[in-house]
């Protein structure tokens, strides 16, 4: 049975989130199901606890905290940086452990020195997973979006591709398949015998004919133009389809964008490495190499551990809205992640927000971290 | 021990079912009138025959309350988490052919690939401010095809319990998971099925309930037998 009462190390924790400088927040347990839904996917269905209002909205308990803490947020219009701390029970289907148990952590909102928010965000994690395991090595593991977007925008690819590499980001196996297919074109577009007709008509080379056609289309076959994807868009996807299936990379692009993604150095070395894999790729990564030194350089003068941290390339969430960093902290020797977060800058203009809010945060898994204290306690 | 087989209690499935069940040398009769929900095979007192609809004997076969059913493959993959884990399909009896396919707008000229829905839905909420809007009454299906084999996770799902091909002309989702059987349906509601857009070729199945007790049982191990000879 599952422990369901807070930790014992709750007030501890309390303490280190007052002596961080943050704000505790409390939000309700019954949420509506909407949000969590649009944003993290069909996926997350299956792993929420939803009910039914009286009035037919779906409802679930809340599996997270971090979308309640942004939605209060952008609710209080209060267009200031804020650091939200929070503490509370999470309801989520778990291949391992309890469907429900706490959760705590941090959400940086608004700040827009992003690397210094970054570098606070890693070792505010640091710190509290280490106050709770005194004496226990870290193993801290840092990915970054936006290396691996400039990346790909270095490499000269059309739009369409950037889109499609990017997306599968932090998804191994789907962006090597994605590679595959660049390599050998042969099994990417896949056009439709209707494709070869509006090519004989002449549709293809005039955009302003072809929107006309499809909207005209719609209209005898009794689709609306506006309820879904609208005729412009169709057109415009059309091009942008034909320009990936005459896309091939070429094998000399294809070692780079391996190599990069095969990077897995000790964080100190990563500025270094990213260098010298420009350098020999050729490829312009100025800005966003700028930006991971400084985030690194952020992170040296926080006092953290730097030593404990491996940035790996190929590190990511394939989510839409995280933009940066992601990192995740396990104890070394151990493949339990205590705290994981990232940079979400894309999140709250999703959920609404009328501004561009930038947002950096992480959560930390209190049932594993009581586990580990256990173990410790076990093994001495 | 008793053996229970579950089968179709009315329509083509029934008689499609009992036709196989007679060829096998497994006659079914009805327990008092034609309209009864229990049954016997002929000569053979150690077998039982329960009348459900299709989609209770998934769910039945799920709980291992029944031993044997006849139903299509969609129901149990649609009905159970880890289907292969928790029974067999012993064979393929050739009736109840539908596959279970997305179907996507003609007019959507761009799109003829699960890789091209993907491009789709990936910058769906940024040009619509909600995401792809799947109809489908096959949310696991839906799930595993669009998620697990294709890596495509900004999508939601309409319910749909009825009519579902026409989801997208009125606007209620933007495309559909659905099941066809000659495609015609899609056809007349302008749909197209993706190239790679076909989640599961299901058709009617004998399917067993994996249970310990199955080990080594004649019985059991006869009835398979007699099926997958006459299929």
């Amino acid at each position: 049975m599952a422990l369901i009462n807070l930790p014992a190390f709750a007030d501890a924790l309390l303490a280190d989130f007052e002596s961080l400088g943050t704000l505790r927040v409390d939000t309700p347990v019954i949420q509506p199901a909407e949000p969590f839904l649009a944003m993290a996917g069909e996926d997350l269905r299956r792993r929420i606890f939803m009910t039914e209002s009286e009035t037919g909205e779906s409802l679930c308990l809340r599996p997270e905290f971090t979308i309640p803490v942004c939605l209060r947020h952008i609710e209080a219009v209060t267009g200031t940086p804020k650091r939200y701390a929070y503490l509370g029970e999470v309801f989520r289907q778990r291949r391992e452990g309890g469907n429900e148990f706490y959760q705590a952590g941090i959400e940086d909102l608004g700040d827009t020195d992003t690397a210094t928010a970054d570098a606070r965000a890693v070792s505010d994690a640091m710190r509290i997973v280490a106050n709770r395991l005194p004496g226990r090595p870290l193993a801290v593991t840092l990915g970054d979006q936006a290396v691996f977007e400039a990346v790909v925008g270095a490499c000269g690819l059309p739009a369409g591709w950037q889109k499609r590499l990017i997306h599968a980001f932090g998804d191994q196996k789907h962006l090597q398949k994605l590679l595959t297919e660049l390599a050998h074109p042969r099994t990417v577009g896949v056009f439709g015998p209707e494709v070869v007709r509006l090519s004989m008509d002449g549709l293809l080379e005039d955009e302003d004919r072809l929107v006309a056609h499809v909207a005209a289309t719609m209209e005898a076959t009794g689709y609306s133009t506006n309820a879904s994807r609208s005729p412009e868009d169709i057109a415009r996807r059309l091009k942008e389809k034909m320009e990936l299936a005459n896309t091939r990379l070429d094998r000399k692009t294809l070692d780079h964008v391996a190599a990069f993604l095969a990077l897995d150095v000790p964080l100190a070395d990563a500025p270094a490495a990213l260098f010298a894999f420009a350098q020999k790729s050729g490829l312009k990564l100025d800005d966003a190499l700028t930006r991971f030194d400084a985030r690194v350089a952020a992170l040296a003068k926080t006092g953290a551990d730097i030593g404990a941290i491996r940035y790996r390339s190929a590190f990511g969430r394939p989510l839409d809205y995280y933009t940066g960093l992601v990192f995740e902290v396990e104890l070394a020797g151990t493949h339990a992640v205590l705290a994981g977060g990232g940079r979400f800058d894309r999140l709250l203009t999703l959920l609404g927000a009328r501004e561009h809010i930038p947002a950096v945060g992480f959560s930390l898994w209190l049932d594993r971290i009581e586990k580990a204290i256990a173990s410790e306690g076990g093994a001495q | 021990m008793t053996i229970t087989i579950a089968l179709p209690s009315k329509g083509r499935m029934k008689d499609d079912a009992s036709a196989i069940f007679e060829r096998a040398g497994l006659k079914i009769v009805a327990v008092g009138n034609d309209r009864s929900y229990r049954g016997r095979v002929e000569g053979a007192d150690d077998v039982e025959i329960a009348f459900l609809s299709a989609s209770e004997i998934s769910r039945e076969l799920g709980n291992g309350s029944i031993d044997f059913g006849v139903t299509g493959e969609d129901l149990v993959r649609e009905g159970l988490a880890n289907a292969d884990a928790r029974v067999e399909f012993c064979a393929r009896l050739g009736f109840g052919h539908a596959d279970v396919v997305v179907a996507v707008p003609e007019v959507w000229y761009d799109v003829d690939t699960m890789a091209d829905l993907g491009d789709v839905a990936a910058d769906f909420r940024a040009r619509h401010g909600r995401r792809l809007a799947i109809a489908t009454k096959y949310w696991r299906l839906t799930q595993n095809h669009f998620s697990g084999s294709h890596g495509i996770q900004l999508y939601r799902i309409v319910e749909s319990l009825g009519a579902t091909e026409g989801a997208p002309a009125s606007g209620s989702a933007d495309i559909i998971v659905d099941i066809t059987s000659t495609g015609s349906t899609l056809k007349a509601n302008h749909l197209k099925i993706l190239t790679d857009g076909v989640i599961l070729r299901s058709e009617a199945c004998l399917v067993r309930a994996r249970k310990a007790a199955h080990d080594g049982d004649p019985v059991v191990a006869r009835i398979i037998a007699a099926i997958r000879g006459v299929v």
